[in-house]
């Protein structure tokens, strides 16, 4: 049926705009490279007191949080971009630089891994004690309780510090792999020069998706092996099943977020505002609120299944996390990481809206990063059931450094972005996107 | 009941979703507001052209969806606490985790149904009598291969002759007086 091209009047926008000369990031984007190295300077200048200031252990923990945070935004990036490539659809044509780019943040996330490798033995308790006669020595010494020292006797063929490095080294070969070929092969469509035929369009698709589909899997494996050896092995004792699915989740969480909050600023300039239609952006906001709804139904189970158990070898993991201060904390994350969210995405209007998107999506991934302290720091004897301010003014690292860490990130990221020319051409999807939508 | 009698109003039959949707516009423009597009399949355009930009399905849905949550949270609380006070494994009688999934369910139940009837109501659905399948030519091509755009009597702007003027400007193939 011919229907949508109809010529009617009313000044209704029925031709197809056009692309823009340039299609290259704009300059602004330089200009916020260096509004976000500013921020991490001053958050680092912070951060350096706090160490300085007798605060190492905290600023050691809100370290691993910010990593945590570039590791979610890198890798759930890429499960992202090899989603959006196995699923097709419009929304993935305009979020395919910007998830490319935080792609190529992995050398950066890679090096910012270090520290924690080095500072291990302060963090993680399969650090401090890596051998059976280092596990005897603490239980003597009353270092270690009977449970932790079977649980690092049991676990040591994952949770020693040998055998993480081996692990983040396939982790980080197989996500490198990936990261190469898509944004190799995604420069290589571009310039092939059968570019804008159907055989064209079809060869690569089908490329890109036989890469990603397998890819998908691939990824979820690694990230629950970076998820346990690093957030929950803090707590050597416990376990979750659903531990690596709620950090994919999360990691969609916050990946979708920043990904629309980059697209979104980017519509301010040629040649976003060109492409960025609100039919897209609100079916990128209906995609959020199913991320947001998945993340509290998995991290709700996980509840009410340890909760239901009633076993003390789990219920522990929560207690700490409930009682002694820790029930203000926990009730504000779920208020932030799931009620404001989810009842702001419900509305049409705010999913259609540029200025409201921007500020919820912002909103999101502090969020994010509030549900990461809480999971982080109330691991560790001095803060578990005990959450104070008084004496304890360190805490206040889990401000300063991750906003540091995210500051030198974005820089990173943004430098990626502006490498490349921010619109896909050789896809049939950016003729459909410059058509008209209807105004609703 | 009295028996209703007189014009429902004038009915333009189209072949294009083009030509009904620019007659629609002009209507709206001319100041007609009380009127209606038929299509055998959905036309955006169309909606746009009537003003159609807003209805009431969220809100009923979301009504719904509150009605659901409060009648199961509290239901289930009065159930544990109250009905049928029972120990298990020596929680609280008000053990409100366990209530959470069938709150959830009956959350999305309740908003699912709101909205399915919901909508049906608005559109004034069941409806057994409708004065257009008067016409014979929307009897034949509504739902098949036509498009018909209908000016109502009740319209304030309406006048038999001036509307019907109106519409065969628009090369209509056929402007129709439909009784109620």
């Amino acid at each position: 049926m011919a229907h949508g091209n109809e010529q009617h009047g009313h000044g209704a926008l029925t031709e197809p705009k056009t692309l823009p000369a340039s299609l290259q990031a704009p300059e602004a984007v330089a200009a916020w490279r260096t509004r976000a190295l500013i921020v991490a300077a001053v958050a680092a200048i912070a951060s350096l007191l706090f160490l300085f200031g007798g605060g190492a252990d905290h600023v050691m923990r809100a370290y691993l949080l910010g990593w945590m945070m570039t590791f979610s935004l890198c890798g759930g990036g890429l499960c992202l971009l090899m989603l959006q490539y196995v699923s097709g659809g419009k929304w993935g044509l305009l979020l395919r630089r910007p998830l490319e780019a935080m792609t190529r943040t992995l050398p950066l996330v890679v090096i910012l891994l270090i520290p924690i490798l080095i500072f291990a033995k302060k963090l993680y308790l399969w650090a401090a004690f890596p051998t059976f006669e280092a596990v005897e020595e603490g239980l003597k010494s009353k270092l270690l309780t009977e449970a932790q020292a079977h649980a690092l006797n049991f676990k040591r063929p994952m949770l020693s510090p040998m055998s993480v490095i081996v692990q983040m080294v396939v982790v980080f070969a197989i996500m490198g792999a990936f990261t190469y070929f898509l944004n190799k092969w995604s420069l290589e469509r571009e310039a092939d020069p059968e570019r804008g035929s159907q055989g064209s369009y079809d060869r690569w698709r089908i490329k890109f998706e036989n890469l990603s589909g397998i890819g998908v899997l691939i990824y979820v494996g690694l990230l629950t092996i970076v998820a346990i050896d690093f957030i929950m092995a803090l707590d050597v004792t416990w376990y979750s099943s659903v531990w690596g699915l709620l950090f994919l989740v999360g990691q969609g969480y916050v990946v979708l977020a920043a990904a629309v909050h980059s697209a979104i600023r980017l519509s301010k300039y040629e040649p976003m505002a060109t492409i960025l239609r609100k039919t897209e952006q609100y079916d990128l906001g209906k995609f959020m609120l199913g991320f947001v709804m998945l993340n509290i139904y998995l991290a709700f189970a996980q509840f009410l299944i340890i909760w239901s158990g009633n076993l003390p070898e789990e219920l522990p993991w929560y207690l700490n996390r409930i009682r002694g201060g820790w029930w203000v904390i926990c009730t504000c994350d779920f208020i932030f990481h799931w009620v404001i969210p989810f009842v702001l995405l419900l509305s049409k209007d705010l999913k259609r809206s540029k200025s409201k998107m921007l500020a919820l999506t912002g909103w999101m991934i502090f969020a994010r990063g509030f549900d990461l302290f809480w999971l982080i720091e109330p691991n560790f004897p001095d803060a578990a059931r005990n959450l104070h301010l008084s004496g304890n003014l360190s805490i206040l690292a889990y401000i300063t450094v991750p906003v540091a860490i995210l500051g030198i990130w974005m820089a990173f990221y943004l430098t990626t972005l502006m490498s490349r020319p921010l619109v896909v051409v050789n896809d049939p999807h950016t003729e459909e996107i410059l058509e008209p939508e209807h105004a609703h | 009941m009295p028996v209703k009698e007189g014009t429902y109003g004038l009915l333009a039959e189209f072949d294009t979703p083009g030509a009904l949707v620019h007659a629609t516009e002009a209507a709206r423009d001319a100041g007609y507001r009380r009127m209606e597009c038929y299509t055998p399949y959905p036309v955006e355009e169309a909606a746009e052209a009537l003003g159609v930009v807003r209805n009431r399905v969220p809100l009923l849905t979301l009504m719904g969806g509150i009605m659901g949550l409060t009648t199961a949270f509290l239901m289930q609380t009065w159930i544990s606490r109250w009905g049928y006070p029972m120990n298990f494994a020596g929680r609280p009688l008000f053990s409100w985790p366990a209530f959470i999934i069938p709150t959830y369910e009956w959350t999305i139940l309740f908003s699912g149904l709101s909205a399915a009837f919901g909508m049906l109501a608005l559109n004034g659905l069941p409806q057994p009598y409708h004065p257009l399948f008067n016409a014979p030519n929307f009897r034949q091509g509504a739902t098949d291969h036509k498009f018909f755009l209908c000016l109502e009597a009740t319209d304030p702007r309406f006048d038999v002759n001036e509307t019907r003027a109106f519409l065969e400007q628009f090369h209509a193939v056929s402007v129709v007086e439909v009784d109620l």
